[in-house]
């Protein structure tokens, strides 16, 4: 029996039996439809976290180092230099606080004083204007990258923002560029470190050293690298002490890349449970499809016989009925697949509307391999519970499937 | 014995129950010429539909040998019978079993698909099937469940033909219809004969089994010739007469 002719049994077959076969399918498209849906919202919602916390930058490395005195740049530089094989540059961050002023309005304001670099590192995106340069670093311009809030305050939007000045301290600043993000990237503006190190006052020590890896290093053996070479820098014990006070010391090294491993092992363990309601279902739905095609081949076993009679073999016969299950759970799947990302998408409006984390927007992620995935099992659960019935059909004994009544 | 398309000899089939050994079968002998039409007679319980099935290689003789065109069929497995049935048979039965649904052309290409020869000309081939059988070429695309009986008998019997096979077998093939309708399709068969094919009829009615050359009857699973035949009803008939005898003289007492 060819693949065509195969087939051509199996769609007259699903067709004559049409709404009792869209009843047994459910099953399988309720189960599909939850692994979907769910696996679409998750990735979503993992999309949506790691755009806001600016973790895209898999290749950054946050260092949290605290020597028991301020770490100077110096510092940074003999890292750099001793480990110039694993980082391609080490930048650092200097915080400061501040009122910004346009002359109108006032707003307080976290102030960070980067190096160009630091933007790269962060996968920092201007939302409007353009970024510090490194010539502005280098001359130690009064230039600012305004956070968005503060200059849609100020002036409306963003685009209105760039080339206005604002006023800090004893200083007038040009604003270049507007700056977006929410959450934990929210409510900074940048200027060049040292323009900050030059002109205002408090703490300008560094306050944040940010490492970018090179391409294709090992992200968990270039923390503990980093943590190491740190340590004897530094000349600090193995441990950090269990209280740390002012006076004492600790050592921190997180990449980016093990941030998102945490969270992926968070939605791993929801992921998990929700796979095994959806199993639950997919079985269920499977037991129904057996239940059908069992049916099925008690009602056509005159025409098994027959068939039987005019030359079919074993293997055709196990052929035809297993590629009628296979196919009724395949069609379960498409409707499960296109219902699942449907729900995704609803449900994703409606956590959209009562969230209250920063507007924190989820957009569903269609992904291949889910479809792909879910076609498997789709094909594995018609080849699990079609066999027993097609092995039956195939069976049958040609003479008493003639004169069966 | 390469011109006999079907040499057998003491073939017996005894089925195994939970009731115990039946035999269904017991030593029947029979050679059929090429181009033979051939009706085997019984009544119900005769063992005639055995018989058929072991001729049709649908089932296996319990003993004996069966040659179907020189080929023993006892020693074949169930998908090299399937292979012989695709290509060396052609059925048709007492139900039609048409697949109701399907097309007139599709039920006559069914055979066809299971013998694996190209897919190209099985439309011609159909066609031609069905124009040997006269049925109309307005009903080809019809679903066979919309045809009359002696129709659908028709298409079964174009179904038969499709392959070319060395034997056709019918299995009462008019028992489902008509008298009129009936003799419509006994004339197909001997038309079918005419033109050199093989026929095997399985009947209990004896009008039926007059379009064949030859009959031969089946009782109690063993063959009987025509005489065979005549003397075996004449004894029944006897054995009646006493019987008969016998009640009156015991009323007459």
């Amino acid at each position: 029996m060819r693949i065509r002719d195969l087939f051509y049994e199996t769609f007259s077959a699903i067709q004559a039996n049409r709404g009792r076969s869209l009843l047994t399918i459910l099953g399988i498209v309720i189960g599909i439809a939850a692994v979907i849906s769910m696996t679409a919202l998750i990735d979503g919602v993992k999309a949506s976290l790691v755009g806001e916390l600016g973790l895209s930058q898999s290749r950054t490395v946050m260092i949290d180092c605290w020597p028991g005195r301020e770490v100077t740049m110096d510092d940074i530089d003999a890292l750099e230099a001793g480990m110039s094989d694993d980082y391609e540059f080490i930048t650092v961050a200097s915080y400061n606080s501040g009122t910004i002023s346009n002359g109108v309005t006032e707003e307080q304001g976290t102030l960070l004083g980067v190096e160009p670099d630091y933007f790269e590192a962060m996968g920092t995106k201007a939302i409007a204007g353009r970024l510090i340069m490194q010539s502005e670093e280098g001359a130690g311009s009064r230039v600012i990258l305004l956070d968005q809030t503060i200059a849609n305050r100020m002036w409306g939007s963003e685009d209105a923002a760039v080339g206005q000045s604002v006023h800090i301290g004893n200083d007038d600043y040009t604003v270049v560029g507007v700056v977006g993000g929410s959450g934990m990237m929210s409510g900074q503006s940048f200027v060049p470190l040292s323009t900050m190190q030059k002109r205002m006052s408090g703490n300008s020590g560094v306050s944040q050293i940010i490492g970018f890896a090179r391409e294709g290093t090992d992200m968990d053996g270039i923390a503990a690298r980093t943590e190491s070479h740190l340590r004897s820098y530094f000349n600090l014990p193995e441990e950090d002490p269990s209280s740390p006070d002012g006076s004492s010391y600790y050592i921190g090294v997180t990449t980016m890349a093990s941030v998102i491993e945490q969270l992926d092992s968070t939605m791993g363990a929801f992921q998990a449970l929700m796979t095994c309601v959806a199993g639950v279902s997919l079985v269920v739905g499977g037991i129904g499809i057996m239940n059908m095609m069992l049916t099925n081949v008690t009602e056509r076993i005159r025409e098994i016989g027959l068939r039987k009679a005019l030359g079919a073999r074993r293997a055709d016969i196990t052929w035809q009925f297993l590629l009628e299950s296979i196919t009724l759970c395949l069609v379960g799947g498409a409707f499960g697949i296109i219902l699942g990302y449907a729900g995704a998408n609803v449900l994703a409006q409606f956590a959209s509307l009562s969230s209250e984390i920063g507007g924190m927007s989820v957009t569903p992620v269609i992904s291949p391999t889910a479809v792909g995935l879910a076609s498997g099992i789709c094909v594995g659960i018609g080849v699990l519970f079609g066999f027993y019935p097609a092995w039956r059909a195939a069976r049958l004994d040609p003479v008493e499937s003639l004169r069966y009544q | 014995m390469a011109s006999h398309v079907i040499h057998a000899e003491k073939v017996c089939r005894i089925y195994s129950s939970a009731a115990g050994l039946t035999p269904a079968l017991r030593g029947v002998s029979l050679d059929v010429e090429r181009g033979e039409f051939l009706a085997i007679m019984g009544p119900s319980g005769s063992g005639k539909s055995t018989l058929m099935s072991i001729l049709g290689c649908l089932d296996r003789p319990t003993s004996g040998l069966y040659l179907l065109e020189g080929i023993d069929v006892s020693k074949l497995t169930d998908d090299e019978l399937a292979h012989v049935r695709s290509t060396r048979l052609g059925f048709v039965f007492q139900s039609f079993n048409l697949l109701p649904r399907a097309t007139v052309l599709r039920n006559v290409m069914l055979p066809l698909v299971y013998s694996r020869g190209s897919t190209a000309d099985r439309e011609l081939r159909a066609w031609q099937a069905l124009a040997e059988v006269g049925l109309p070429e307005s009903l080809y695309t019809h679903r066979s469940n919309e045809l009359s009986g002696g129709q659908m008998q028709r298409v079964a019997i174009a179904r038969a033909l499709v392959n070319d096979p060395a034997l056709i077998l019918a299995d009462e093939p008019t028992g489902n219809l008509d008298s009129a309708t009936g003799e419509l399709v006994m004339r197909t068969f001997r038309r079918m004969q005419e033109r050199g094919k093989t026929v095997v009829l399985i009947t209990h009615d004896s009008s039926v089994a007059g379009w064949a050359d030859r009959v031969v009857h089946i009782r109690d699973g063993r063959l009987l010739s025509d005489e065979q035949e005549r003397a075996y009803v004449a004894s029944l008939a006897q054995r009646e007469r006493e019987a008969l005898v016998g009640t009156q003289e015991v009323t007459s007492a």
